[in-house]
């Protein structure tokens, strides 16, 4: 079973709904939640998307309590995740990323058979904010590379994203943002704070915080949701660049 | 099936479906040679391999659903927020309900029991989740007490049923009719009969 659950641990690629700031709104300013990643579920308005291992799936919500297929395509194979960003969906699979434009909301149309997967893997989790995107890209398990990083990249034009930076990073696996301050959990190295005031050139804050082994956060009002191997540990980021430990959830 | 030696002994002549069931088992048995003397963790003095091996459970229990007290985390999975809850999936058993109204002291307060989820997405109220193959639905206006609203079978794909995903090697083939595969345990177990 754990070995299980690690595999799906090293299957992530997600991006964060883009929000001015992370904390505060809920999607899209709809009444949905916020999500953490690895998602292969995703709410964009009336609409929950769905991916599995070939198929988008699209049900419609309008009536919350009886949600309706609207549609289904095969998408390729072995997909692995969904993520909603502006009107886009970006669906990772074992090969490539595919951008389906939900500007028609219940009929998602492919814009774009895929980001290279030299430049943003399927296995990179992402978090983008405004014209920036930052992906961990992590060298252990199944994602190939070589070097574990924080990349960066200018998402102007958002099926063509141009690396622009990178920083090392022991295993990273996934991050969020709130304010100027980037979370990126390390795993067994801890949870790592960049400096993103500069969004091209993040910096490494000194910041140590060691509480669990960490796999992926939700920055949320003034709460950092952390996902543990033992269950969840919160801290207060009412200062971004200093997380104070609240709780952990076992 | 039939075997051939049967075939011989009442002097019957050989059918065609015969001599390819024979060709398949010489070839099963060639295979299985091989796969012996190549694998390294292989027990000689046993003749026993760690591989997965299916746990099957009827439909009627993976579609066992209800609504059980706080229980401690065992396999933690993703998250989701939606106002003061917070949403945790513990993998494949179900979907942990905390209050984080007080941030400090965040409480436990319910526990769907989901058996095979993942997946957790929450609007209006309403919890969204996958079930299987099943997507459910609940009403969470009383977040301590979740309602079971909606079940909408067969809408999703389950790729566990075909192979164990955690790991490429040896694993026994799965058997539909023995039921729902729910989940691979790793035992050491007589020449496995797949491989990826």
């Amino acid at each position: 079973m754990r070995n299980k659950m690690y595999y799906l641990l090293l299957v992530p690629f997600f991006l964060w709904q883009c929000q001015k700031d992370s904390g505060g709104s809920y999607t899209k300013g709809t009444d949905a939640g916020q999500g953490g990643s690895l998602a292969r579920f995703a709410i964009v308005g009336n609409y929950l998307y769905s991916v599995d291992e070939m198929q988008l799936k699209v049900f419609d919500l309008a009536n919350p309590e009886d949600p309706v297929l609207k549609s289904t395509q095969d998408v390729g194979f072995s997909i692995e995740t969904i993520f909603p960003f502006q009107d886009k969906l970006f669906i990772g699979s074992t090969t490539q990323v595919y951008i389906f434009s939900i500007t028609d909301p219940a009929n998602p149309k492919k814009l774009s058979s895929a980001i290279s997967p030299q430049v943003l893997r399927r296995c990179d989790p992402v978090v983008a904010k405004d014209t920036v995107a930052f992906a961990t890209l992590r060298t252990t398990g199944p994602c190939g590379g070589f070097q574990s990083v924080l990349a960066v990249y200018n998402i102007k034009d958002i099926t063509n994203p141009i690396q622009v930076a990178t920083r090392p990073v022991g295993e990273p696996y996934g991050l969020g943002y709130a304010g100027n301050v980037l979370y990126v959990c390390s795993h067994e190295n801890g949870l790592l704070l960049f400096d993103i005031t500069q969004p091209y050139e993040p910096v490494l804050l000194n910041t140590k915080i060691n509480d669990g082994v960490y796999i992926d956060v939700i920055p949320y009002q003034n709460t950092l949701i952390c996902w543990v191997s033992t269950g969840i540990i919160l801290y207060d980021i009412t200062d971004n660049k200093n997380p104070v430990l609240l709780a952990k959830i076992i | 099936m039939r075997f051939p030696h049967h075939a011989a002994k009442t002097g019957q002549r050989l059918s065609y479906t015969q001599l390819l069931h024979m060709r398949r088992l010489l070839l099963i048995f060639s295979t299985s040679f091989i796969l012996y003397s190549c694998d390294p963790g292989r027990n000689a003095l046993t003749g026993k391999v760690d591989a997965y091996v299916p746990v099957y459970n009827s439909l009627s229990d993976v579609q066992k659903i209800s609504v059980v007290a706080q229980q401690p985390t065992l396999l933690a999975g993703k998250i989701y927020a939606y106002k003061n809850y917070i949403f945790q999936n513990d993998l494949n058993t179900g979907i942990h309900i905390i209050d984080n109204s007080d941030p400090q002291n965040p409480k436990k307060i319910a526990f769907i029991k989901i058996p095979m989820t993942s997946e957790i997405a929450v609007k209006g109220n309403y919890l969204y989740a996958n079930n299987y193959v099943d997507l459910v639905v609940f009403n969470i206006t009383n977040a301590a007490n979740p309602q079971f609203v909606k079940r909408v079978p067969g809408v999703f794909s389950a790729t566990s049923q075909k192979f164990p995903t955690a790991s490429n090697g040896y694993f026994q083939c799965p058997d539909v009719s023995k039921g729902i595969v729910i989940r691979w345990e790793l035992q050491n177990i007589d020449i496995p009969n797949c491989r990826r």
